[in-house]
């Protein structure tokens, strides 16, 4: 609402009403509302022992700083990270090969697809056969849920290249690799943000799942056991948590590429 | 002389190579290791026959296409209005905008432990785990629809005095329903998660069951052949989510 508009003599405003043409307020009200909704549902229709907010709010800060809190989230980042850089580096090499070749696009086509449209959680009594129940079938579900959004939204990138910039390479007799680096992966660059977006709320949804099937110790099995043992309270602080992780990690990525890239429009994606 | 990989012949030798090189991996990488670790193919497929002859593979899949679509068709129901809503109220788009990204982003799957000792483990907590992952990706979308509406249109609509039935009709549903598709493609791919979760940690049922005690008998080839045919599923459902959203987008250029 510009200035102008809230000026004009015709329409008098309540204090109240022109309180709410302020974005900020709306969102805190909207807030105030889901919190107070949240509360009265619960305290009116669900055991005491369900979480709500006048039961979390004055153990946020102790649960938070808890050192089997700090442990938990410490120990499925880590692997959140070490799975993500693993199924990055996968995924650019494949996605570049794909992209530049179409003799290799077509034959990895129904692998890649097929293992992106199937729901990983599927294959996560496999890979603890094959992986033990340990946190390698962790490193190797998040791996799994990461690497194909990245590697396909890198080929599609790599595709969208403008072909004068092939040409002019090729005319020049430019190496293979100063091609895939030098020109393919720059102009594929805001289709691998999004792939790495979509990687990071598929790797933490694979870290959680793999954690509450292998009980194993993370962020996921803190939420497992917590809400068995009916400590909902500080089990629904951890899911939250998690869900900051995620909006956390796209606000970064797109504060990074209008900092770092700010000739691609952001959300532009051809 | 120069293949073009773009020539139909071409394409059809590569895919078929492709397949045939897969399942030769396949059937000669599995000879050599421990049959608990995985089977060849053609044990793969036997297991499959048996299990389609026996009935329970039908059965599995059945009880789980019900579950994935009473879930998905409820969460679609739900969500579809209140995005429209949303896409006409403008103060309360603006309030709970954030609030439904959030819940977007939040990982489903960690709920389900509350849904276990809230609703226990019967279909309709199923239903609930289905529906939780696929309603927030159809109101988020449909929700990002109605952002992109140009506010032009609405005060045209306005200012020749359309009525309030005929700019939903004329304006905001055929502005929405492109991102709703989208919303609504992302959908089934997490509805499909969220049925193979439920079926896991709720009561076993349906293809997660299958999975679920092939993998506790260490009876590989019904564990490799469940997998198998649930990828096909998800490949069949995404063809359909991505033939839905295509359908849609031809006047998706309309608010830009």
């Amino acid at each position: 609402m510009s200035d102008a508009a809230d000026a004009r003599p015709d329409t008098p405003k309540s204090r109240l009403a022109r309180l709410f043409d302020s974005p900020a307020a709306l969102k805190i009200a909207g807030g105030l509302f889901i919190l107070v909704a949240w509360e009265l549902v619960v305290q009116w229709t669900a055991p005491a022992y369900v979480a709500k907010p006048s039961n979390m709010i004055p153990i946020l800060y102790a649960t938070l700083t808890s050192r089997e809190m700090l442990e938990a989230c410490g120990t499925t980042l880590w692997a959140v990270i070490e799975g993500l850089l693993i199924s990055l580096a996968a995924g650019v090499i494949f996605g570049l090969a794909m992209g530049q070749n179409r003799f290799v696009d077509r034959f990895l086509q129904i692998y890649v697809n097929g293992l992106y449209a199937m729901p990983m959680i599927a294959i996560l009594p496999l890979l603890t056969i094959w992986f033990g129940y340990s946190s390698s079938a962790r490193l190797a579900t998040i791996v799994f849920a990461a690497f194909f959004p990245i590697a396909i939204q890198v080929r599609d990138g790599a595709r969208a290249a403008p072909r004068e910039y092939m040409e002019v390479a090729r005319a020049y007799r430019a190496r293979w690799h100063h091609i895939w680096f030098g020109i393919t992966l720059p102009a594929a660059m805001p289709y691998l943000v999004a792939g790495l977006q979509l990687a990071v709320g598929r790797a933490l949804v694979g870290a959680v799942v793999a954690e509450f099937f292998i009980s194993i110790d993370g962020l996921g099995f803190y939420i497992l056991f917590n809400s068995r043992t009916f400590h909902h309270n500080k089990a629904m602080i951890a899911v939250l948590l998690f869900a900051a992780f995620a909006v956390g990690v796209q606000w970064l990525m797109d504060f990074a590429m209008r900092r770092f890239l700010p000739w691609y429009r952001a959300g532009e994606r051809h | 002389m120069r293949l073009d990989p773009e020539s139909r012949a071409v394409r059809w030798a590569i895919f078929a190579a492709s397949v045939l090189v897969g399942a030769a991996f396949w059937q000669f990488g599995a000879r050599h290791v421990n049959p608990a670790v995985a089977v060849p193919l053609t044990a793969t497929i036997e297991r499959l026959v048996e299990l389609t002859k026996s009935g329970e593979l039908l059965g599995a899949l059945w009880s789980s296409l019900v579950l994935f679509g009473t879930g998905l068709g409820l969460a679609i129901v739900a969500a579809l209005p209140l995005g429209l809503v949303l896409a006409r109220a403008r103060r309360l788009r603006i309030a709970f905008t954030d609030y439904i990204t959030l819940l977007y982003a939040l990982p489903t799957v960690a709920l389900i432990p509350f849904i276990l000792s809230l609703f226990g483990i019967d279909f309709s907590a199923k239903v609930l785990v289905v529906f939780l992952f696929a309603f927030f990706a159809v109101l988020y979308n449909t929700v990002e629809g109605a952002r992109s509406i140009r506010p032009e249109l609405i005060e045209v609509a306005r200012s020749f005095r359309s009525p309030e039935w005929a700019l939903w009709r004329d304006v905001l549903i055929p502005a929405t329903l492109p991102y709703a598709m989208t919303g609504i493609r992302q959908a089934i791919g997490r509805a499909l998660v969220g049925m193979v979760a439920a079926q896991f940690f709720l009561a076993a049922s349906g293809i997660g069951e299958l999975i679920m005690n092939s993998a506790r008998d260490f009876d590989t080839g019904a564990l490799l052949g469940s997998v198998l045919i649930i990828a096909l599923l998800g490949v069949v459902l995404m063809r359909l989510g991505t033939a839905l959203e295509n359908r849609f987008t031809a006047w998706r250029g309309l608010g830009r």
